[in-house]
């Protein structure tokens, strides 16, 4: 065994070195620990850990196999994502002990806090004492048993798992109930305890999901299909649109779902056009040639940057909205581009892993399919807090597309209509997300880019947060960007759209003098290269494309991507549609698209007369229209709208 | 978004280390909130005397609010014992027996008020625990008891007077701070300046301040009103109370904002992260509580 001294050695250096006793098989004692945050994550070996006092916030969190003991208390998330292993804790856990774990065991001498054991997956939280507020809320699996007393609003929202208490049950959470036990959960109980040397002479009371909650209580008939330029006519009063959707609503009394963007005109890149006339731009056929694309992002604070041969890459989108296919697909595009992908809510696959050459893993507040080894193999880590599409909420999948692949990799029971937390079960200000980011940091040795994806709402205080929490860059989405499934009033009317959030987000960070310490790639409904073209001009330093992939892949926008049975392939989990989807072949299509954008954004950077698409600026700009002038700032020249470049050429 | 830390002596004599303390437990919590740091201070009490700190800037801005704060003391009666420039505060002692909320409205009006009290002093400024010690002496307050506050600044900018501890405008010797957000912050305010009270700021940590601070002034006991605070205030918070006597927290329902404790036979120490309470006692396992959900309490010193 080996001692590390935490009053001489800081918690950074002593993760290198448990990790690096851990590769050769060397158990580790840490001692003066006085709480600190952090200790241990990211270990992937199975050593013993022994902790000699307390320990803070996340302790033993994105691990895998180690086995930790505790002398004294743990702060907050204890156990964070463990996917096997042990942790005994000798005294008491703060809030979320056990939170998002996989598989580990993790033993409570003393009392936990609040939401023990929030969106676990699998495994057992034991706790001896008592446990407080809300244990079990939104657990998808495992077991938690309480010795002591229950707390508040136990299993509060659970969807799947076992919570057994010895103590009193105090309050039942809303959609959990108490069962009998079954043969058998009484002996693997005692035998469990036994293992843990936790004495217990009373009885066990068992609390499951009462299944009220976990599917919709009645499903909505597929609509008629309107095409899309019909559904998104001008008139808002009684027109087909409107009276499907009362038609709907009327039998399924609930809000409706639907994919794809937002239908409603909304100021944007379109109401911009450049100052100078670009009627020469494009005619040099090597223009690609002499303006400078390439850039790296993410590496501001000392990580490996991602290398990016034009300020592009590839908006967040799951496998689970989109079928592997499709997954596969826009991965082979990125590498042929020499871009980054990025894997949206619900897990890396390895055929994702394998296609996309530089990929962002994300971690949404429900932690489906988050775990250290694809944070290992991610060449950026990023943090969901929200979307441009439904601003506050958490992502949806209906049932059709959860099937048993899909919600083994997420750890979910199958065929659930997965309605994803809109919240995170640690973040919870911007104090409490700054120790997250640095557990991310920790667990994978600050190699990886950090960034947050926000979805624009008070884009100004959260790009400040964004920046003071030590973000590398911040993914900006306004409100025209699109979803798999989606509220469709949420989709329609919440959110701030693409253009004042750039805005904002800008003048927000000039204000605090932080511009130059975080990136923003902004996203939400940038169409082609002229759309990124002007978010560079306002201060975006590379933008990210989604629905647009997705077309250039084949969609054709039928707005069903929420039903599961898409036609062309993509928005499925049915292998009979997914069949229909040649990856190789749209791979080939999403590359061209990009290569389009590519050539339209050297054409237009160099009719402007740059060399480097750093030199854009506001001053290439103006407004097309009065409400795009308040916006921005930019003057008002409607009489522009006549020197619109016809860039919609397409290379070869 | 922030950091909170609080501690009392219970021997209740004047010589305890509370400065160094509450700036060791603040460097152990300083991620929580890198952009200010603040403390409230409490000791050297002397019957008669008020202590006022002002934030009065540099030069001539300076010079200027320290003649209009001197102008409204006269007016009140209140004799200067003695005062002096600290940093960009400005310190005042002055014997004065009269209506303090009159006087602290008026004063209010001439420049800003810190903090009044008997024995309470309020100091915080941008930067971390150590350098606002550093600009003002933190380290050599030795008292009776005090809070502590490191803050992440979000809504409102990053300046001295945004940032923690509050003083409850009006009331001498009440401060707070606070971790969390009042959601009804604009209905109890409303309520509250329907009954004559002022406030100096928007942040919803000086609408806890006043709305203590005026049960108190009722008779109600700290304890009382904490209980009440818990039904009456909306949102999320753990929040730390001084009076010249007490400390005392309360922690809303939702259990959403930290806060552990650690108390001895000599002192009790609250604070967001236990990482803070190690502080004070470096290389011990303590034996911590975390107070429940919805639950307050109160610790007075002997006197």
């Amino acid at each position: 065994m080996v001692t590390i001294d935490l009053a001489a050695t800081a918690v950074r250096e002593a993760n290198e070195l448990i990790r690096r006793h851990g590769a050769d098989g060397t158990d580790v004692e840490l001692v003066n620990p006085d709480a600190r945050h952090h200790l241990g994550v990211g270990l992937v070996h199975p050593i013993d850990v022994r902790i000699r006092g307390s320990a803070g916030y996340f302790c033993a969190g994105l691990t895998d196999a180690a086995r930790f003991e505790v002398d004294n208390n743990v702060g907050w998330g204890v156990g964070d994502n463990m996917y096997s292993g042990q942790v005994v804790v000798r005294g008491n856990a703060g809030a979320i002990p056990g939170v998002a774990i996989r598989g580990a065991e993790i033993v409570i001498h003393g009392n936990m806090g609040s939401r023990a054991g929030q969106v676990m997956k699998a495994g057992t939280l034991a706790c001896a004492g008592n446990a407080n507020f809300m244990a079990g809320y939104m657990m998808y699996g495992g077991r938690i048993v309480i010795l002591g007393d229950s707390g508040e609003k136990v299993g509060e929202d659970m969807t799947g798992g076992h919570i057994f208490v010895g103590g009193r049950v105090q309050d039942l959470g809303s959609d959990a109930e108490l069962v009998d036990l079954d043969d058998g959960d009484d002996d693997d109980l005692r035998a469990f305890l036994d293992r843990y040397e936790l004495p217990f002479k009373g009885t066990f009371k068992k609390i499951v999901n009462a299944g009220k909650k976990l599917r919709y209580a009645t499903s909505e008939r597929q609509m008629r299909s309107i095409p899309f330029f019909t559904f998104s006519q001008d008139s808002e009063y009684w027109n087909p649109k409107i009276q499907e959707d009362i038609y709907i609503k009327s039998q399924i009394g609930r809000y409706r779902i639907r994919g794809y963007g937002g239908a409603r005109p909304l100021p944007h890149l379109a109401d911009l056009a450049f100052r100078r006339d670009l009627s020469h731009a494009g005619r040099d056929p090597d223009v690609v040639a002499k303006v400078a694309l390439a850039t790296e992002i993410g590496g501001l604070n000392g990580a490996n940057a991602l290398k990016l041969s034009m300020p592009v890459m590839i908006a967040p989108m799951s496998y689970g909205a989109l079928s592997a296919s499709t997954k596969r697909a826009i991965g082979l595009a990125s590498t042929l581009a020499g871009i980054a992908e990025n894997t949206g809510e619900g897990g890396m696959s390895d055929a994702q892993r394998g296609a996309a050459s530089q990929l962002i893993f994300q971690m949404l507040g429900g932690r489906l399919g988050w775990n250290i080894h694809d944070m290992n193999r991610a060449d950026g880590l990023e943090i969901y807090i929200s979307q441009g599409a439904k601003p506050g909420l958490g992502g949806q999948l209906m049932a059709k597309k959860v099937t048993p692949e899909l919600a083994r990799i997420r750890g979910i029971p199958p065929g659930i209509d997965l309605r994803s937390p809109s919240r995170h079960p640690d973040i919870l200000g911007g104090d409490d997300l700054l120790i997250k980011v640095e557990e991310l940091r920790e667990a994978t040795g600050y190699r990886l880019p950090v960034s947050v994806k926000l979805g624009a709402g008070r884009v100004s205080d959260d790009v400040k947060i964004a920046v003071k929490d030590g973000f590398d860059f911040i993914e900006l989405d306004g409100m025209q960007g699109s979803t798999g499934a989606g509220s469709a009033e949420v989709i329609d009317y919440v959110g701030v759209p693409t253009l004042p959030a750039i805005i904002e987000a800008i003048d927000a960070l000039e204000e605090i003098e932080r511009r130059q310490d975080i990136e923003i790639v902004l996203m939400g409904g940038i169409r082609d290269g002229i759309d990124a073209v002007k978010a560079l001009c306002l201060g975006a330093d590379a933008v990210a494309f989604g629905t647009s992939t997705i077309i250039a892949g084949g969609c054709i926008a039928c707005m069903q991507c929420h039903i599961g049975q898409c036609v062309t392939g993509i928005a499925t989990q049915d292998p009979e549609h997914e069949k229909r989807y040649q990856a190789e072949v749209e791979s080939r299509n999403i590359h061209r698209f990009l290569e389009g954008a590519r050539w339209q954004i050297a054409a237009l950077t160099h009719a402007l007369g740059y060399s480097d698409f750093r030199d854009l600026g506001r001053d290439d700009l103006v407004a097309l229209t009065p409400e795009a002038a308040e916006i921005t700032g930019l003057p008002h020249e409607p009489e522009r709208r006549a020197t619109l470049p016809e860039l919609r050429v397409q290379v070869g | 978004m922030c950091g909170i830390a609080g501690i009392m002596y219970k021997n209740g004599s004047g010589t305890n280390p509370a400065g160094r303390a509450l700036i060791d437990m603040l460097d152990g919590c300083q991620h929580r909130g890198p952009d200010s740091t603040g403390f409230a201070l409490y000791g050297g009490e002397r019957s008669g005397r008020l202590r006022l700190r002002f934030l009065v800037g540099e030069g001539e801005e300076a010079d200027g609010a320290i003649a209009r704060i001197q102008g409204a003391l006269a007016k009140h009666g209140a004799r200067v014992v003695d005062d002096e420039r600290v940093g960009s505060n400005y310190r005042i002692q002055v014997s004065f027996d009269g209506d303090i909320q009159k006087l602290a409205y008026d004063v209010e009006h001439a420049a800003k008020v810190l903090s009044i009290g008997s024995s309470l002093e309020i100091v915080k400024d941008v930067g971390s625990a150590h350098e606002v010690d550093g600009q003002y002496g933190v380290g050599e307050f030795h008292g009776t008891h005090g809070l502590g506050h490191v803050r992440l600044a979000t809504e409102s900018a990053v300046k001295p007077e945004a940032a923690h501890p509050f003083w409850a405008t009006g009331f001498a010797d009440v401060a707070i701070v606070h971790n969390g957000q009042i959601t009804n912050y604009w209905k109890m305010r409303r309520r509250l300046e329907q009954r004559g009270y002022e406030f100096t700021t928007d942040n919803d940590s000086e609408l806890i301040a006043v709305y203590l601070a005026d049960k108190m002034s009722q008779g109600i006991a700290l304890k009382d009103a904490l209980a009440t605070s818990i039904d009456d205030l909306d949102g999320t918070f753990s929040f730390l109370v001084s009076t010249r006597d007490e400390i005392g927290y309360a922690k809303d329902r939702l259990a959403v904002k930290p806060m552990i404790m650690y108390e001895t036979d000599d002192l009790v120490a609250v604070a967001s992260e236990e990482v803070s309470l190690n502080r004070l006692f470096p290389g011990q396992a303590l034996n911590t509580k975390e107070p429940p959900p919805g639950t307050y309490a109160t610790w007075s010193r002997s006197i």
